[in-house]
């Protein structure tokens, strides 16, 4: 009986999307197992020392960073989704856009640009020096520790938060909100009552994205002076020369992640979130006097910090140094980040659209596969580069018969310095940006059209044709412009998957950054910056055309 | 007609995914084309830890007097280590180049190099700026030295690394994070000269003098004497040549208000960290890669490096920019580089034993 009914159940799933969603669990779990693995090795001496002298303080300070940062930029970004959505005030429209903004500055140029800004030969304290003789207290206006760290990423990460939100919100919220509204309920119960229960999956969804960001990363913390478990990673690789001991912590912290990510779904698992209800927009209400100045000028002052000041701050760093960095060859790098970010996003956005659709089931096994499917943000790139790398290497050597057949000579490279290898590196890493985005789209639509078009007959592929593509249109675009922002921005992994004489802005930023100078980065990240907002833009008349 | 309605989505990545294969297939297929037409693989390939646009300009100079192609992957040092040894004997590399003593010593023990002859490059570069067996040839160097606030401290008071863990400065000095290479080198080199124990008491010596958490990096630090946080900083000397070209008016001011002191002169010497070339093991273009060498150590490349890069040059008959020729000569530790990267991981643990964030 029991076998029969597998059987069953194996010929209702079983179908060509399930079968590209396993190839793709596969190609990223094998690196992500590579690593995993190195935790049932014995553990060297190296281990040890970082037990004893760095775990405990690596540890506290990563969760203080990520539980403080992911409770501010849950706070900013539903703040900010909530005003937008369901209010109208001066510049509404331009807010609506404008805060997504902050995402296109990769974080660790943010933090640059803000402390020599903030520092001893920035703008403030030189011109309070240099104008009117007076020298604050350098310390004061330092942006360094956890302090500065929660700053920077709070500032610059929110709008993941924000943009998940208040897409889920504007679309699919309207006749809850609205009837609260008729039968009187105040603003801020229809907020806590109504909003935050029901954009619960996008304020989670977004705000992972937050954390695994955090999590991740080196940049930021390396240069503020923050211990964290990422930099522990480093120190034990680029320090003790130890890559086991190193993949070994980023195991862990995969560990640690997927038990947050059990947590969550336990929490949230009897709940059902799709509103089945026709989805109408949601009409802002006018805020008038003083509310909507308020509004104004909350937003205002966060776009101000999140974006404004640091670009025009790096405006003119940029002119400051034009003569002595452009070349004609930035053309060759704009060319270059955009074609790879293009051919990545599309690829991740094909499987994630496969993988979410899938995914819709709910069984445990999807729920395995999702998580597989994400799990790639969770972890620093240069591990995962180290994942790629070894497979990549051991799949050309495997191939050399095959090589050699074919009159490529003997035991060459082809796969491991081609482009492939990079953009499989980053079909891993982002797997997560475009898969949320997604499978919030596919929550809100719910399974009852889909049902009823398989129902009259209609096979899951033209299902998904004709029925749920349009209707997820949204989240497709929301993915598509998380996803190629933040391959534009990614850097760990371009610099080490690349093949020879293949630079990106990204790597070019990095080249001066990291050499403290911040001044000579400044145009690579204006040409990141102006990319992503390209990308918006572009992204946005798209969609208002197909409407 | 249900089977192949069913695998259309799959058809679709299939395609896609065989697309971008020959995307990658027709580029290598272009570069190999490249390779058969010049005569005899006209090229040298390159992964670098050094991202400096100087070392960019002296490829493309190689590259116009020689025909030899230059073909340059950049990132980090361990991660490129890394990847030279797992592809072994298939690699395309044919030099490694980064900065540090400490790494690459690590390189060496990882076996990926292989020692270089060539009588050009001994002439060109003094015994005790190459490794031991020749595995790697030194290119470039940096001084770790003590800046100090011309306003606050007179060069007088200054003498030596040790001394820096005198009670007179208290509260005064000023060092970036452990977490960098450079210090780790320089408490790696006190290891090897006086032993584990008496480095340890000075790092302990140096906690205990911080006039502040370490925060930033080399630059910062003279920023910070500047705005008067600390009177003193152990820092690069590449930095101070740095700062004193920068476009910012702002930061000339802070190099001009730091005096460059070289410690130990009368003792064993200032630390200096150094850039390395070394030939991979496995390197398909031999010929190439130590002509590039040569060329490198080359006193017209070492000005233009010096010059243009503010890093000591490591043969001796290229002339030094005016700042650095400025600061005067200088004797530095003289130690075997392969203990730097013995000692490394023994630096570490003593930075976290000693609280040195």
């Amino acid at each position: 009986m029991k076998l029969d009914l597998i059987k069953r159940n194996l010929k209702k799933e079983l179908n060509s999307w399930w079968i590209i969603s396993l190839v793709g669990a596969v190609v990223i779990l094998l690196p992500i197992l590579f690593i995993f693995f190195t935790i049932f090795q014995e553990p060297n001496e190296n281990w040890l020392h970082i037990r004893q002298y760095l775990l405990k303080n690596y540890v506290t300070n990563t969760i203080l960073l990520v539980v403080l940062t992911g409770i501010f930029t849950a706070f900013l970004g539903v703040s900010l989704a909530w005003l937008i959505a369901a209010y109208d005030f001066p510049l509404r429209k331009f807010f609506r856009w404008g805060l997504l903004l902050p995402l296109s500055i990769p974080t660790f140029i943010a933090a640059y640009t803000y402390r020599t800004m903030l520092g001893y030969t920035g703008i403030i304290q030189s011109t309070l020096r240099n104008q009117y003789d007076y020298q604050i207290n350098s310390e004061l206006l330092s942006i360094s520790g956890i302090r500065g760290a929660i700053f920077i990423f709070t500032m610059f990460l929110f709008p993941y938060v924000y943009m998940i939100t208040r897409a889920f919100l504007e679309s699919q919220s309207t006749s809850y909100i609205e009837n609260a509204r008729l039968l009187g309920r105040k603003p801020i119960a229809i907020f806590f009552k109504i909003v935050l229960p029901l954009a619960r999956p996008a304020i989670v969804g977004g705000t992972v994205l937050v954390i695994f960001e955090v999590l991740g990363d080196y940049g930021v913390t390396s240069l503020l002076g923050i211990h964290t478990i990422s930099t522990a990673i480093f120190q034990t690789w680029f320090g003790m020369y130890d890559v086991n001991s190193a993949m070994r912590l980023a195991a862990w912290l995969m560990v640690i992640i997927m038990g947050v990510f059990l947590l969550e779904k336990l929490l949230r698992q009897r709940r059902r979130y799709h509103i089945s209800n026709k989805s109408r927009p949601l009409v802002p209400v006018k805020l008038k006097g003083i509310k909507g100045i308020g509004a104004f000028i909350y937003c205002g002052l966060v776009f101000l910090i999140s974006f404004l000041i640091p670009f025009i701050q790096l405006i003119a760093w940029a002119k400051m140094t034009f003569n002595k960095v452009w070349d004609l060859s930035f053309i060759t790098l704009i060319y270059q980040t955009v074609y790879l970010a293009v051919i990545a996003t599309i690829i991740i956005l094909i499987f994630s659209v496969i993988v979410a659709n899938v995914c819709r089931s709910h069984s445990s096994f999807s729920f395995v596969i999702s998580k597989i499917i994400t799990s790639g943000y969770s972890i620093p790139g240069p591990i995962i580069a180290i994942g790629v790398l070894a497979i990549f290497i051991s799949l050309d050597k495997w191939l050399a018969p095959f090589y050699k057949s074919i009159g490529l000579g003997e035991a060459p490279l082809i796969l491991s310095l081609s482009l492939i290898m990079l953009v499989i590196g980053y079909f891993i890493r982002f797997m997560a940006t475009g898969f949320n985005a997604i499978e919030v789209g596919f929550e809100k639509i719910g399974t009852k059209y889909t049902e009823a078009s398989r129902m009259l007959g209609l096979g899951i592929t033209k299902t998904f044709f004709k029925v749920e593509f349009p209707l997820i249109k949204g989240a497709l675009i929301s993915g598509f412009i998380i996803t190629f922002v933040e391959i534009c921005k990614e850097l760990p992994l371009a610099l080490l998957l690349r093949p020879f004489n293949f630079e990106t802005l990204a790597t070019k930023t990095y080249q001066y950054a990291h050499d403290e100078q911040i001044y000579e980065a400044s145009i690579s990240s204006l040409l990141i910056i102006g990319i992503s907002i390209l990308s918006v833009v572009l992204i946005q008349l798209l969609g208002k055309k197909v409407k | 007609m249900k089977l192949p309605k069913l695998f259309k989505p799959f058809l679709v990545s299939a395609a896609l995914a065989i697309g971008l294969a020959g995307c990658g297939a027709t580029n290598q297929n272009e570069s190999t084309e490249e390779k058969a037409s010049a005569p005899e693989n006209q090229e040298v390939n390159i992964y670098t830890a050094r991202h400096y646009d100087a070392d960019e300009a002296i490829y493309k100079k190689f590259t116009e007097e020689t025909g030899i192609k230059v073909n340059v992957v950049k990132g980090e040092a361990e991660e490129l280590i890394e990847r030279l040894k797992r592809e072994g004997e298939s690699t395309q590399a044919d030099l490694f180049i980064t900065v540090d003593g400490g790494v690459l010593a690590n390189a060496k023990k990882n076996d990926i190099f292989q020692p270089v002859s060539s009588e050009t490059i001994d002439e060109n570069v003094p015994e005790n700026l190459r490794d031991a067996d020749n595995n790697w040839i030194g290119m470039a160097t940096r001084a770790r030295i003590i800046a100090y606030s011309k306003e606050r401290v007179s060069p007088e008071e200054l003498s030596t690394y040790e001394d820096l863990t005198n009670e007179k400065w208290k509260g005064r000095l000023l060092v970036r994070s452990s977490t960098s290479l450079y210090n780790q080198s320089l408490l790696a080199s006190f290891i090897e000269l006086d032993g584990e124990d008496q480095a340890q008491t000075w790092a302990q010596g140096i906690v205990n003098n911080f006039a502040r958490q370490p925060d930033g990096g080399d630059r910062d630090q003279a920023k910070a004497i500047a705005a008067g946080i600390g009177d003193i900083a152990i820092m690069n000397t590449y930095y101070v040549g740095l700062l004193a070209n920068s476009e910012d008016a702002e930061e000339v001011k802070v190099a001009e208000s730091i005096g460059v002191f070289f410690p130990n002169q009368e003792t064993n010497g200032t630390h200096v960290n150094i850039s390395g070339i070394g030939l991979t093991k496995h390197s398909k273009n031999k010929e190439n890669a130590t002509k590039l060498i040569e060329y490198i150590t080359s006193v017209d490349a070492q000005e233009f490096l010096s010059a243009n890069n503010y890093e000591f040059p490591v043969n001796p008959n290229a002339k030094k920019p005016e700042l650095l020729d400025s600061w005067g000569e200088f004797k530095m530790q003289d130690l075997n580089f392969d203990t730097l990267g013995e000692h490394n991981k023994k630096a570490i643990e003593i930075f976290n034993k000693t609280g040195w964030k």
